[in-house]
């Protein structure tokens, strides 16, 4: 009976502590295991947009109409919400009267896939695609009365992808017939969102003749740039449909659809293996890369970093602390802090009951077994007629 | 642009390349030294007054042997498609047999039509009701033509297919002329205007609306119809108005199929008064035939050297004492095939005749053409052509705006090249140089005497007393102009009064020209107007000399003018006004001015011995609206005549 008790007493604590401590690890382990497949993108955003932009219009310039609705179903497909896409579009092809398949806008020969088919969101159409609108859109000086569909609503955590294709020239593209957007016209607006802490990270994608100037003059952190053609060097559509009767889509774009095709959410496809795969012979132009301006090794920087959409999301401190709730399953809005273990740990300097409650919890149960423990070896010890 | 801007930047240091050469001419010519600068420019002035005439000739030469130059191929430069939005050959056609075989049912009835000897309005209305059958509003419009030799009639029918996705402002044409170019019916070309107007319905990939048009005729249905079409009322012409109609018309296409079958597709491009349709229709439709029905294309029907009947033809060119060897050469030959292009373009360019139907369009800003099936055994057909003309449709339906980017003067020497203005502008603007610098050379001779400077004071002595040692100078005499007005209206009046007769026809062409030729030289020779003394030749301007510059520098004027709105024109004006007026003098010898006046009555009249051109060019006047025989009544024949009235007066 003795033996028993002291079985009880000496040896149980001990296995609720270890059980206790085993079930933190395991958890914590398993939650950093789902969380940290990406490690290596060392990402900070917690949030992705893209800017699409088709600068031209008109029924002979489909392509660039069949360039822009491409990138947009590619970066839906990766799991942008059409909330945080803003596609600017003439939008004069698919019910064009030219058009032998009204309705619809297709970017491969054979009619496969119809970009316009089901969900298409243009949220600055027709003759609403100016210089102005675009600038007034990437810098946030809108009027107070423009819908939330047509703003940029980012922050200092969001990565940008921004597409644009229409017909340029050297350090400018066409606003469809009738004005140009320069290099320094983008750059200073770029400037000004960095300013603003309006961008985390920004990847600008162009596809347009001599498209390599136009980012020729970024000056402001964190873009990472690429465009179809060099200086005095054409860029070529791929293809024509004969039934539709124009070029469907530009030879870049589509390479690089063609790329993207697969990628899916989880990849950990880097913007280099996407660079690395640049064939000036397939593309028939010579693609740039501008990368002096971005601060991540580009093999590190996922390519889902700006086509796909982060499920990151970061707990901000405004409300009252709340105490550690009894659940073992960490609430997802920590996920991100889990990522970044100095980022933890600061956060838990600054408001130590805020958040990490797994962590607690697994610690006041060790503690806590060790006190019952300690209690039974009191009692048993005063109660003990040896 | 930067590198020329650069010198003048950097004006204090010295100047490289062409500025520096710049500089150097600047310092040799125009020195510091005012007193210099003005000698040297006496100096330049004075060589070129000395060899005014070696220049003037050299002018007229130059602008001469250019015209001769213009076959040369390295002239020529090749044709591109200018209006990035027509996209030509670049859509699958959906013509296929089941429409060539209702085209051939068509025929069939159509051919009945002709045999059956029908009136025009019974067979406009049978294309009327062939159009209804396809369930387009169609309607007929009946015109008539005054003209001085009677009323022309005649019955079009049309239909309008709106495009189903479109408002309706647009429309392009397709239309066939019941006569074909080469005499006979066109009787295939209505038939697949017939059938396309079946077929092109089925299809709602239409930017502009479609009116099938087939007119009465060959010339005059066109031209009351599209008349209609714009205006409501004309003086010569009365058409019934149109009870449907579409939008603004942008281009139009124009199908001539006579033969059974046909090897080449011609294209007719000249309009009425010299206008040229924008080339990019002519160029698209050339890639659209080759690269989508595969019919080769030709200029008129002329063919390519290289083809088969093509070295006979261009042989039967040049003249026949021309040895075997020399045509035989490429070089020869090349220039002979697009000597015959540029002649035959000047021959309906000049005198402002349409090559086709489609020559109506053009004084609408319409752009349009005529497609014509060159007569042969095969190996095309209702397929070829119908592949064409709807794919050449679709491109026409591409567009964004009216053609307007690629060239609307040129010359095409071969299908796939053509001149630019200028290349081929210079040569009749280097005559009218000529004949300018000879009119303003006269006009200042008139208005200065050189006279021999007397001892006795400022007396007018007589030329032959003074010795030759004594001193020239010039003295100023008066222009007047009011005897040379008189002379220039009274000639004008003339050629007025002739235009009125081979007009109304009061009197036989052929038996005018026996009358008005001998008796224009009678009175040329007895002239009234007694050539002044010379004491009155000192104070005032002899009449010929003042005639002669105002008559050089109208033509010179003309010329001008002319040669940007109707190249061929000018150049014929230049070809047949620039030596004979620049060489109009006074002479003493009464034989030598008969011998002139002869020449020129012959020159100013002599084309009345062409009695059908005659009555062509009336009826394109009053008919079309061609401005070519009223031009030549009015103004060749006036000119010619001053050059007479010159030779008919003693210095």
């Amino acid at each position: 009976m003795r033996l028993a008790t002291a079985f009880i007493v000496f040896v149980l604590p001990f296995f609720l502590v270890v059980e206790a401590l085993d079930a933190e690890t395991v958890e914590e382990f398993a939650v950093r295991d789902l969380f940290n497949r990406n490690v290596n993108a060392e990402s900070s955003h917690t949030n992705n947009w893209a800017v699409l932009v088709c600068a031209s219009r008109y029924w002979f310039n489909y392509r660039h109409m069949a360039n822009a609705l491409g990138m947009y179903r590619t970066v839906k497909r990766l799991g942008i919400p059409d909330s945080n896409i803003v596609l600017m579009l003439a939008d004069d092809a698919a019910c064009n009267s030219r058009n032998h398949f009204p309705g619809c806008v297709f970017a491969n020969r054979g009619h496969a896939l119809d970009l316009y088919g089901e969900n298409i969101e243009v949220d600055y159409r027709g003759y609403e695609v100016t210089v102005e609108n675009f600038l007034r859109l990437l810098t946030g000086r809108v009027e107070p009365s423009v819908p939330r569909s047509k703003r940029l609503l980012t922050d200092d955590r969001s990565n940008i992808f921004v597409y644009m294709t229409g017909h340029g020239g050297d350090e400018f593209l066409k606003f469809q017939d009738s004005e140009e957007i320069s290099a320094f016209d983008i750059a200073d607006a770029f400037e000004q969102m960095w300013q603003k802490k309006r961008y985390n990270e920004i990847f600008f994608m162009i596809d347009t003749c001599q498209a390599n100037t136009m980012y020729s003059k970024f000056y402001s952190p964190n873009i990472l740039a690429t465009g179809s053609s060099r200086i005095r060097e054409n860029s070529y559509s791929y293809e024509n449909d004969d039934d539709v009767g124009v070029s469907v889509i530009d030879s870049y774009t589509h390479f690089v659809l063609e790329y993207l095709e697969g990628v899916n959410k989880t990849s950990t496809t880097s913007m280099k293996d996407l660079f690395d795969k640049y064939d000036p012979e397939i593309i028939r132009s010579h693609p740039g890369v501008r990368s002096d301006l971005f601060h991540r090794p580009l093999e590190r920087t996922l390519i889902t970093d700006f086509f796909g959409g982060v499920a990151h999301a970061e707990v901000m401190h405004t409300g009252p602390p709340h105490l550690p709730s009894s659940t073992l399953v960490p609430p997802l809005a920590q996920v991100d802090s889990i990522t970044e273990d100095e980022h933890m740990q600061v956060e838990v300097l600054h408001n130590p009951m805020d958040g990490t409650g797994d962590h607690w919890v697994g610690l006041y149960r060790a503690w806590g077994a060790v006190g019952i423990m300690g209690l039974l070896v009191a009692w048993a010890t005063l109660n003990t007629k040896w | 642009m930067s590198s020329s801007e650069s010198p003048s930047r950097q004006a204090p240091t010295p100047p490289h390349g062409l500025g520096r050469l710049r500089h150097n001419i600047k310092k040799s010519l125009l020195p510091g030294d005012n007193a210099t600068r003005i000698r040297t420019r006496r100096r330049i002035v004075a060589f070129a007054w000395r060899y005014l005439d070696m220049l003037r000739l050299c002018l007229l030469s130059a602008g001469c042997l250019w015209l001769l130059t213009l076959p040369v191929s390295q002239l020529g430069v090749d044709t591109y498609i200018d209006e990035n939005a027509l996209q030509p050959s670049q859509v699958n056609t959906y013509w296929n047999w089941v429409d060539v075989h209702r085209a051939d049912r068509l025929l069939e009835d159509v051919s009945l039509l002709r045999e059956r000897n029908l009136s025009s309005v019974e067979r406009a209305t049978f294309f009327a009701t062939e159009f209804a059958k396809c369930g387009l509003p169609s309607s007929t419009q009946t015109y008539s033509i005054q003209t001085s030799h009677g009323t022309l009639n005649g019955t079009n029918a049309y239909a309008v297919f709106s495009a189903p996705r479109t408002s309706g402002t647009e429309a392009m044409i397709i239309s066939a002329s019941w006569k074909s170019m080469t005499g006979g019916e066109n009787l295939r070309g209505v038939s697949i205007v017939l059938s396309l107007a079946a077929f092109l319905k089925q299809y709602s990939h239409w930017s502009k609306d479609i009116i099938f048009v087939i007119t009465d005729n060959h010339l005059d249905g066109m031209h009351a119809w599209l008349g209609a079409y714009h205006r409501p009322s004309s003086a010569n012409w009365d058409a019934e108005p149109l009870s449907i109609t579409s939008g603004v018309v942008w281009t139009a296409l124009n199908i001539d199929y006579p033969g059974h079958s046909f090897s080449h597709l011609g294209v007719f491009r000249e309009g009425l008064n010299g206008r040229l349709p924008n080339q990019d229709l002519i160029n698209s439709f050339r890639t659209i035939s080759q690269q989508t029905s595969g019919v080769p294309v030709l200029l008129y029907d002329h063919y390519e050297p290289s083809e088969f009947p093509g070295r006979e033809g261009i042989r039967s060119f040049y003249p026949s004492w021309l040895p075997n060897w020399l045509w035989e050469r490429e070089t020869i030959l090349e220039y002979g095939y697009r000597a015959k292009n540029i002649l035959r373009h000047f021959a309906y360019q000049a005198r402002g005749r349409a090559s086709g139907p489609h020559g109506s369009f053009h004084q609408y800003r319409i752009d349009a053409i005529t497609l014509f099936a060159v007569p042969s055994n095969g190996p095309h057909g209702f397929y070829a052509l119908g592949r064409a003309v709807e794919s050449t449709l679709r491109t026409m339906s591409n567009l964004l705006e009216r053609l307007h980017a690629s060239f609307f003067f040129y010359i095409m020497t071969t299908p796939s090249t053509f001149l630019k203005i200028g290349s081929y502008l210079p040569s009749a603007v280097l005559v009218a140089a000529a004949l300018m610098i000879g009119g303003l050379r006269e006009w200042v001779k008139a208005g200065w005497v050189e006279l021999e400077e007397c001892q006795s004071g400022p007396g007018k002595g007589d030329a032959a007393d003074i010795p030759s040692s004594s001193k020239k100078k010039w003295a100023p005499r008066r222009r007047d102009l009011l005897d040379v007005f008189v002379v220039m209206a009274a000639s004008h009046l003339v050629g007025l009064t002739l235009f009125v007769i081979i007009c109304r026809e009061w009197l036989d062409i052929g038996l005018l020209s026996f009358i008005i030729l001998p008796a224009c030289w009678v009175v040329l020779m007895l002239a009234p107007w007694k050539s002044p003394s010379l004491d009155s030749s000192v104070s005032t301007a002899p009449l010929h000399t003042l005639l002669k510059a105002i008559n050089m520098c109208l033509a010179s004027t003309l010329i001008s003018v002319s040669s940007v709105l109707n190249f061929s024109l000018a150049a014929l004006l230049a070809v047949t006004l620039g030596v004979p007026l620049s060489s109009a003098s006074p002479s003493d010898s009464l034989p030598e001015r008969g011998i002139k006046c002869a020449l020129y009555t012959t020159l100013a009249f002599g084309w009345l011995a062409f009695h059908g051109e005659v009555k062509q060019g009336i009826w394109d006047w009053e008919v079309l609206g061609v401005w070519f025989s009223p031009l030549v009544c009015l103004v060749y024949v006036p000119l010619v005549l001053q050059a007479g009235i010159i030779s008919s007066l003693s210095p």
